[in-house]
C-alpha cells in the first residue's frame, strides 16, 4: 500500500481537477493524491470514475485510514476493469460507463466472473445489471448458481426483461419462504413463467412525500 | 279625483277671505286645513339620504386601531363587484378547472430514469437517523429520516435515479448501520457491508 501511495503521489501531485476538488476537505490529505491518480488512470482507460470518487468519499465518511481508502478505491478500479473486459468478451458494441458500473456493482455482490460472463453472453440484448442482480439475489438465498443462471436466462427468453428479472428471483425466494425446497421453488417459478408478480407501485401519497436529495447543499 | 274649485286655491293661498266663499266651499277649505295640520304633526320618516348624511356626520369611532379593525371586520358591509360577463365566465372556467381537473398532488416531477425509494428503520431512542450513500455523496444530513409519532420507526421517501444504490443508516451522527430489512448487501471494502437498493422507474 505504501508503494501504491508512493507511486501514485507524483502523478496526482501534478493534477488538479474535478475529482480532487470533490475530495478536498473530506478525504484525508494523505489519500487524496493517490485517489486522484487512480481516478485519472481510470479516466485514461475509459472507465467510469464516479464510482471511484464515491468509494473514496465513503471511506472518508466511515473514518477509514488513508491507506485503506486508497486500497478500496484501487480494488474498485480493478472491478471496473474486470467488468469492462467481461462485457467486451461478450461481444457487441463497446460497453457504456453505465453498463460497466452496473456489472461491477453486481459482481461486488460475489458473483464469480465466469458466471457473470455466462449471463452476459447468454443475454446479449439485455441490460446486464438486472440479470446479474437477479442471479446474485438467488445465489444470496442459497440457490445453486448454475440453476439460478438457467432460471434467469429462461425468464429472459420468455419475454421478461430488465428489472422484471428481479421479480423472478423474488418469486423464487417467496416460494422458499413458503416452505418449498430450493429445487421445488425454482421448478415452481419456471412453470409459472412469464407470470411472476410485480412489486407494488409507489402510491401517489408516497410520490408526493418524496424529497429529492441535494448532496451539495 | 275631482278638481277643486279655483276659489278654494285662492283662499288657501290667502288671496281671498274664507268668508267670501259659499258655505259648502268654506267647509271644504276647513277640511283641507285640518288634513294639512295632521300631516304636519306626523314625523317624517328618515330617508336613505338622511341616514347617509347622519352616518357621515357621526364622529370617528374611538378605540385602538386593532379595535377599529376588529369592528370593521365583524360589521356587515355591502360589497359590490362590477365585472364584465366575459370575465365572469373566465373566472367560472378557472374555478371549474381547479375543482374538477384531477391533479397528482404537489410531489416532485419524476424523470423517466427516476424512481421512489422508501427508507424505513426501527431505531427506538435515536435522536437522529440519516440515510447516506452515493446519492448524498456519503454525507449525513442530506436525507434525514423522520419519526413524527415518536414510535421509534424512522422513515424517508426519496427520489433517486433508477438502478442499484448502496446505502447505510447513520444513527445519532455516529453509528453506521446497514439496513437490516434491505435483503441485499455488498461488501463496502472497509470491512463492513452496505445495504443495496434497486430503484425502479415509477410507472413501470
Amino acid at each position: 500500500m505504501l508503494a501504491l501511495l508512493a507511486v501514485a503521489t507524483p502523478l496526482g501531485a501534478q493534477i488538479d481537477g474535478g475529482a480532487r476538488a470533490r475530495l478536498a476537505g473530506r478525504v484525508p490529505e494523505a489519500a487524496i493524491a493517490a485517489v486522484d491518480s487512480l481516478v485519472r488512470a481510470a479516466q485514461a482507460d475509459d472507465l467510469p470514475t464516479e464510482p471511484l470518487v464515491q468509494k473514496a468519499l465513503e471511506g472518508a465518511a466511515k473514518h477509514a485510514p488513508p491507506g485503506r481508502i486508497v486500497q478500496a478505491v484501487a480494488a474498485h478500479a480493478d472491478q471496473l476493469r474486470q467488468a469492462r473486459t467481461l462485457l467486451e468478451r461478450a461481444g457487441g458494441p463497446p460497453p457504456t460507463a453505465a453498463e460497466i458500473s452496473s456489472v461491477a456493482a453486481a459482481m461486488v455482490r460475489g458473483l464469480p466472473p465466469p458466471l457473470a460472463e455466462r449471463i452476459v453472453t447468454a443475454l446479449p440484448d439485455e441490460p446486464p445489471g438486472p440479470a446479474l442482480h437477479a442471479v446474485a439475489d438467488l445465489a444470496g438465498h442459497g440457490f445453486a448458481e448454475d440453476a439460478a443462471v438457467d432460471l434467469i436466462v429462461a425468464s429472459a427468453r420468455v419475454g421478461l426483461r430488465g428489472l422484471r428479472l428481479l421479480d423472478v428471483a423474488t418469486a423464487a425466494v417467496h416460494e422458499l419462504q413458503r416452505g418449498a425446497t430450493h429445487g421445488d421453488a425454482l421448478a415452481s417459478v419456471r412453470r409459472a413463467l412469464p407470470d411472476v408478480p410485480s412489486p407494488p407501485k409507489p402510491s401517489p401519497a408516497q410520490v408526493n412525500r418524496a424529497r429529492r436529495p441535494h448532496p451539495g447543499v | 279625483m275631482s278638481e277643486l274649485d279655483p276659489r278654494i286655491h285662492q283662499v288657501l293661498d290667502g288671496e281671498l277671505p274664507l268668508e267670501s266663499l259659499p258655505p259648502e266651499l268654506q267647509a271644504t277649505v276647513l277640511r283641507l286645513e285640518r288634513a294639512a295640520g295632521l300631516l304636519r304633526a306626523a314625523e317624517a320618516p328618515a330617508g336613505v339620504a338622511t341616514r347617509v348624511l347622519a352616518a357621515l356626520r357621526r364622529p370617528p369611532p374611538g378605540g385602538s386601531r386593532r379595535r377599529r379593525l376588529l369592528r370593521w371586520l365583524t360589521e356587515r358591509h355591502a360589497v359590490t363587484i362590477a365585472m364584465r360577463p366575459v370575465w365572469s365566465l373566465a373566472l367560472a372556467a378557472v374555478l371549474a378547472a381547479v375543482v374538477l381537473v384531477p391533479t397528482h398532488g404537489t410531489g416532485p416531477l419524476l424523470g423517466a430514469q427516476e424512481g421512489i425509494a422508501q427508507f424505513v428503520g426501527h431505531f427506538p431512542g435515536a435522536r437522529s437517523v440519516d440515510v447516506v450513500g452515493p446519492f448524498t455523496d456519503w454525507r449525513s444530513g442530506v436525507i434525514p429520516l423522520r419519526d413524527e409519532d415518536h414510535d421509534g420507526v424512522w422513515s424517508a421517501v426519496v427520489v433517486l435515479p433508477t438502478g442499484a444504490h448502496e446505502y447505510m443508516f447513520v444513527v445519532d451522527g455516529e453509528r453506521w448501520i446497514a439496513d437490516p430489512l434491505a435483503g441485499r448487501y455488498v461488501s463496502d471494502g472497509f470491512g463492513r457491508q452496505n445495504a443495496l437498493l434497486i430503484v425502479r422507474p415509477v410507472g413501470r
